[in-house]
């Protein structure tokens, strides 16, 4: 197995994530911008975010298939039906914690359970499922994100 | 939310709309203080509010005093930011609406504002925001984050975030709440849309930070404006009316902020003008270029050649404000306004053939070359083909100016626009923005157009052209020969065409478009672009004080915040078709510098 391989997947895997995401939201399925969330976490000029959250979505992406190499090496075995069913769990994990609960709570512009008078939100919260983003968000998400985990597990096998 | 009990089927009359926007999409503002039309997130999407066009289902933001009101109303002096007050027996109240401008910070997508001062007494006011996204083919779904509530469409959800504006509460499909405003109070309601991704819920010293900066940036924008003549007040006013209708992406500016508005109340004549039409172009640029607006004038002239390319060597009619060519035309299941159907959106007029639409492109190139732009050679040789289309199809009849629905015919102001697009093709050859390897065939042709129109096109019996070669019917887009520079072989032609309208189609300040049949049955009213054609052609002749008594009529025809509808009905002066209509806000403004330039002003 080859690390660049995964790399190589993650960055496929993210275009195609991002896509799907983007295509699922002009079809009126979701309001989820994955980008725009991620990039007014650091930014409160709406271009900017739009531009930074792009970067970051990729390098997070990039992140995550290092997770799925390590994971990849630790059971020695890799190809698209593990990753599809990381991608599957990843995308569970990601609808129900990461950017449900977790995001909220580390975002500087986004209200949580941990919110108080001193804070004031600007931004929606995903709720439960991100189901505040549309009820087409949970299904939308995770498909995405098995077709992530296919590529990043399909690319790491084809480097043998 | 209260039912108006005033009108007609809850339809409150044309002219009680006052628009206010941010160049990306137009909210139209009753008197009675509800906003009757928005659509989201830009002017040619689907609406989120229309009850302009079905009382009962369109969807509204009302906002209103609970007790009978006196209402008086203004935009704030040289802005799009509206200004309703309302006097009561218990007090006064002043509601102030904007389509807020984004800023720096992080806002929302599109934000409508409305702050409510208490300025005397104590006055019980409610508000109901009741949204039908889709054309109301969606329904919404209200939901709440934290203490806001939230309405969900397919795409689109809005936000409705509110300060001493009372409790808001929710049903099934409304948000509305009730407070109080003493004197000295200040609430502040917020809108905010998100379209296609997460909500931003914004604070209220950002909302009150942008509500000041985009009254700043409207005065800003005004003061900039050059014309300093006559009826400046009307000129200035409707610079803001077309700088609402521009589309900042883009640089298209679209022919009016509304769909399916009537030309008869209870009529068939109800068409979307959420389009850009070739036609205008030349008055548009004209009118950019007098006021003042060079980065408006450049975004509008490159984007019309951009949007054009894709059909090129023909035209469309008419283009989308992104500068597509798709318009298809679809009917929606609303109730139309006083029952006015079918509802239309989308326009089939941009597949007919209407020859005048070369002349106007053609005209537009001179007007931008001759104030200094430059154009590639790429342009120059699209130019080029243009006229040697010109020259291939001026023998076939058209649709006309008027986009009639009966059959085509050889209406005699195609043929003036075709002649004026070779004429005006030379001349660009001639400066050398245009290649000149055919010039001696548009030469040839244009001599033929003259001899087309001047021989089969004069008619005797009317001492005018006629609307169509060989007919006995008059036409006021006759009058665009004397504005747009038609050259007439006979002297006077021209003159006595103008007076010939004047007389046969004239009512008061007021003109029929045409006499003769269109293939649509009913009637419309008068189209108030005519009259101030026929003001500026009057001028254009020499007739100045004709002109000018004509202007004065015309400008107190406005509605009370200074906006003209498409038409007027001739015996009560309402107004009727789509609103505000940029064509006839252009021509007010090409008339009155017309008249200032007549005037050695």
């Amino acid at each position: 197995m080859s690390v660049w391989a995964t790399l190589a997947g993650g960055f496929v895997g993210t275009l195609v994530l991002t896509t799907a995401l983007r295509t699922a939201n002009e079809l009126g399925l979701t309001r989820v911008d994955l980008p725009f969330l991620l990039g007014t976490a650091v930014s409160r000029d709406r271009a900017r975010a739009k531009a930074l959250g792009y970067l970051l979505h990729l390098a997070a992406g990039e992140t995550f298939a290092l997770v799925y190499y390590a994971i990849f090496i630790a059971i020695d075995t890799s190809g698209w039906p593990l990753g599809a069913l990381l991608g599957l769990l990843h995308g569970i994990v990601s609808a129900t914690a990461l950017v449900n609960v977790l995001l909220p709570v580390v975002h500087p512009r986004m209200g949580s359970e941990l919110s108080a008078a001193d804070s004031s939100p600007l931004l929606e919260p995903p709720g439960f499922l991100m189901l505040n983003y549309g009820r087409g968000t949970p299904i939308a998400t995770l498909l995405a994100h098995i077709a992530y985990g296919a590529i990043v597990g399909g690319f790491t096998s084809l480097a043998g | 939310m209260r039912l108006r009990e005033s009108s007609a089927r809850g339809h409150v009359p044309i002219r009680d709309y006052a628009a206010i926007g941010d160049a990306r999409t137009v909210a139209l503002v009753a008197r009675d203080g509800s906003v009757d039309w928005l659509c989201l997130p830009d002017l040619d999407s689907s609406s989120v509010f229309a009850a302009v066009l079905d009382a009962d289902r369109g969807g509204r933001f009302a906002l209103e005093p609970e007790v009978a009101a006196h209402v008086q109303r203004r935009y704030l002096p040289d802005t799009n930011v509206l200004e309703t007050t309302f006097t009561t027996a218990g007090g006064v109240v002043r509601v102030t609406d904007a389509m807020a401008l984004p800023g720096r910070d992080l806002g929302p997508t599109r934000e409508l504002i409305r702050r409510v001062d208490g300025v005397t007494g104590q006055v019980p006011m409610r508000w109901c925001v009741a949204p039908a996204f889709g054309y109301a083919a969606v329904r919404p779904r209200i939901e709440r984050r934290g203490r806001i509530p939230v309405a969900i469409g397919a795409h689109d959800a809005l936000a409705i975030c509110s300060w001493q504006a009372g409790d808001a509460q929710t049903d099934d499909e409304t948000i509305f709440g009730r407070f109080d405003a003493m004197q000295g109070s200040s609430a502040l309601i917020a809108l905010s849309a998100a379209h296609q991704e997460p909500l931003v819920f914004p604070q209220r010293e950002h909302v009150e930070a942008r509500l000041e900066a985009t009254s700043a940036y409207w005065r800003r924008w005004a003061a900039q404006r050059s014309y300093d003549g006559p009826w400046r007040d009307a000129v200035i006013r409707s610079a803001l009316a077309l700088k609402l209708l521009f589309h900042a992406p883009s640089g298209a500016i679209a022919a009016a902020a509304t769909a399916s508005l009537p030309e008869e109340i209870g009529g068939e004549r109800n068409w979307d003008y959420r389009f850009c039409w070739v036609r205008d172009s030349a008055f548009t640029l004209d009118a950019l270029l007098h006021l003042g607006c060079p980065g408006e004038a450049e975004a509008f002239f490159w984007w019309l050649l951009h949007a054009s390319q894709l059909t090129r060597p023909q035209l469309q009619v008419l283009y989308r404000l992104d500068g597509g060519e798709h318009a298809p035309e679809r009917t929606l299941d609303l109730d139309g306004y006083g029952g006015s159907r079918p509802v239309r959106i989308g326009n089939d007029a941009a597949a007919q053939t209407q020859l005048d639409i070369y002349g106007d492109l053609l005209q537009t190139a001179l007007i931008y070359t001759d104030a200094g732009g430059r154009l590639d050679r790429e342009t120059g040789r699209r130019l080029a083909g243009i006229a040697d289309l010109v020259c291939r199809i001026w023998r076939q009849p058209d649709s006309g100016i008027w986009e009639v629905r009966s059959s085509a015919l050889h209406f005699t102001h195609s043929k003036m626009m075709c002649w004026i697009a070779l004429d005006r093709a030379l001349r660009l050859s001639d400066a050398g923005h245009v290649p000149a390897g055919h010039a001696s065939r548009w030469r040839r042709e244009a001599l033929a157009i003259r001899e087309f129109i001047e021989t089969r096109c004069w008619s005797r019996a009317l001492d005018s052209y006629a609307r169509y070669a060989g007919g006995v019917e008059l036409d006021a887009s006759l009058l665009l020969g004397v504005l747009l520079g038609y050259e007439s072989s006979s002297p006077g032609r021209l003159t006595a065409t103008v007076n010939a309208v004047q007389r046969e189609l004239g009512h008061g300040p007021l003109l029929s478009r045409y006499s003769g049949e269109d293939g649509l049955p009913g009637a419309e009213g008068a189209f108030l672009c005519c009259s101030f054609w026929l003001a500026d052609a009057l001028a254009r002749v020499g007739q100045l004080d004709e002109a000018i008594q004509l202007m004065d009529q015309l400008v107190a025809l406005a509605n009370d915040v200074g906006l003209y509808a498409e038409e007027i009905d001739r015996h009560t002066h309402e107004h009727l078709g789509n609103t505000p209509q940029g064509l006839v806000h252009l021509a007010l403004i090409n008339a009155a510098v017309s008249i200032t330039k007549a005037r050695g002003e």
